[in-house]
């Protein structure tokens, strides 16, 4: 955001650009993503469940199958649901933001061009992720209710596909961070000047 | 020795990206998840739900020590400066403790579930309760390194390079 409109909120930023001191953000980033993929990925170990007895059975871990699905609905359901703060907290963020104008990414992209990319993304996740659930839902509830294997293959590719789209999305947002130095405190008082080592030991 | 490891990047780091922040998303929201499993699952008497838990729990007891490895090498990498120090190294100690007490927490439930895997007790809904708070404040004391001290960020690894910091 253009630094003449950010003065129009007064000295309530603090030296991160923001009104509290670390960002909201990247923490619920944490249970969005964990909470999808380890929910594709026991949906990915329901269907392959015959391949698996062997080893659970040398682990001594009882499993039943319908379990593993039972993990695999509940995680994605709470991941769609909790994306909606994720996604929330990212554009309130995004719009305090301001990144090093003169630095360009390992992705070739400036600052600019990787907020915007990150904040399109951003919002297709939410979408595909809360499709993901819909569709998860029929599956468990009406589609497939009564077989064994609970989800169809094009769901675990649909998930796989979703994988790589974090983790473009994921990198745009970890470079927003570690190179552009969005929210980052000690990013921004170096590139005004100031020592962070002096700042944060008095 | 160091000649055998590949050449250190802008963020001090011999592969594109730090990692450990990374596999810490499954360890976060895998423990809170199994505890909100948990505490669902009492109050609506849904015994499904504690299997959920039960299985997170299991893979965040794996996921944490993959993250303490990568934690270990990130943390040995980051060249902290003074100002950082304190906090780095109790984000180290908690993080090897809290290792040590997920899989202490995943070997008592392993046990219940055996036992009977329909009831959970009270002594173990409080003990993951502190769990919770824990991975909280761990969760807390990296968002510090990270995003206030800015360990492994390009423009942090620069200045220490060039001696300013």
């Amino acid at each position: 955001m253009d630094s003449d409109l950010l003065k129009q909120l007064g000295d309530s930023l603090g030296a991160n650009g923001l009104p509290y001191p670390l960002p909201v953000h990247p923490n619920l980033v944490h249970i969005t993503l964990g909470l999808f993929i380890i929910g594709i990925a026991f949906d990915i170990a329901g269907v392959l469940f015959p391949l698996e007895k062997s080893i659970l059975k040398f682990l001594s871990l009882t499993a039943v199958r319908s379990n593993f699905f039972d993990v695999g609905w509940y995680n994605v359901l709470a991941a769609a649901i909790v994306t909606f703060a994720t996604v929330a907290f990212g554009f309130y963020e995004m719009l305090l933001a301001t990144p090093d104008p003169k630095v360009t990414s390992a992705w070739g992209l400036n600052a600019m061009e990787t907020m915007l990319w990150h904040g399109v993304g951003g919002v297709a996740l939410l979408a595909l992720m809360v499709g993901m659930a819909v569709w998860r839902g029929f599956q468990r509830f009406a589609w497939r209710k009564d077989m064994i294997r609970q989800v169809q293959w094009s769901y675990i590719m649909a998930g796989l596909a979703i994988f790589f789209l974090m983790y473009v999305h994921g990198t745009l947002g970890a470079q927003l961070a570690a190179e552009f130095g969005v929210h980052n405190t000690a990013d921004r008082l170096l590139r005004m000047g100031e020592n962070p080592n002096l700042y944060f030991q008095q | 020795m160091l000649d055998y490891l590949p050449p250190l990047n802008e963020h001090n780091l011999p592969y594109p990206d730090t990692i450990h922040p990374i596999v810490v998303h499954f360890v976060i929201a895998m423990v809170l998840f199994a505890f909100l499993c948990d505490f669902i699952g009492v109050f609506t008497k849904n015994t499904r739900l504690y299997e959920v838990s039960w299985w997170n729990l299991f893979f965040a007891t794996v996921a944490i020590f993959i993250a303490v490895m990568f934690g270990q090498v990130e943390a040995g990498l980051a060249e902290p400066y003074a100002a950082v120090q304190t906090t780095l190294n109790l984000h180290t100690v908690i993080g090897w403790s809290l290792s040590a007490v997920l899989a202490g927490m995943t070997a008592w439930r392993f046990v219940l579930r055996t036992k009977d895997p329909q009831t959970l007790p009270v002594a173990y809904l409080s003990v993951s309760l502190v769990l919770v708070g824990v991975v909280c404040l761990q969760t807390y004391l990296g968002d510090q390194l990270v995003w206030m001290y800015g360990l492994h960020t390009v423009p942090v690894v620069e200045a220490i390079r060039e001696g300013a910091l």
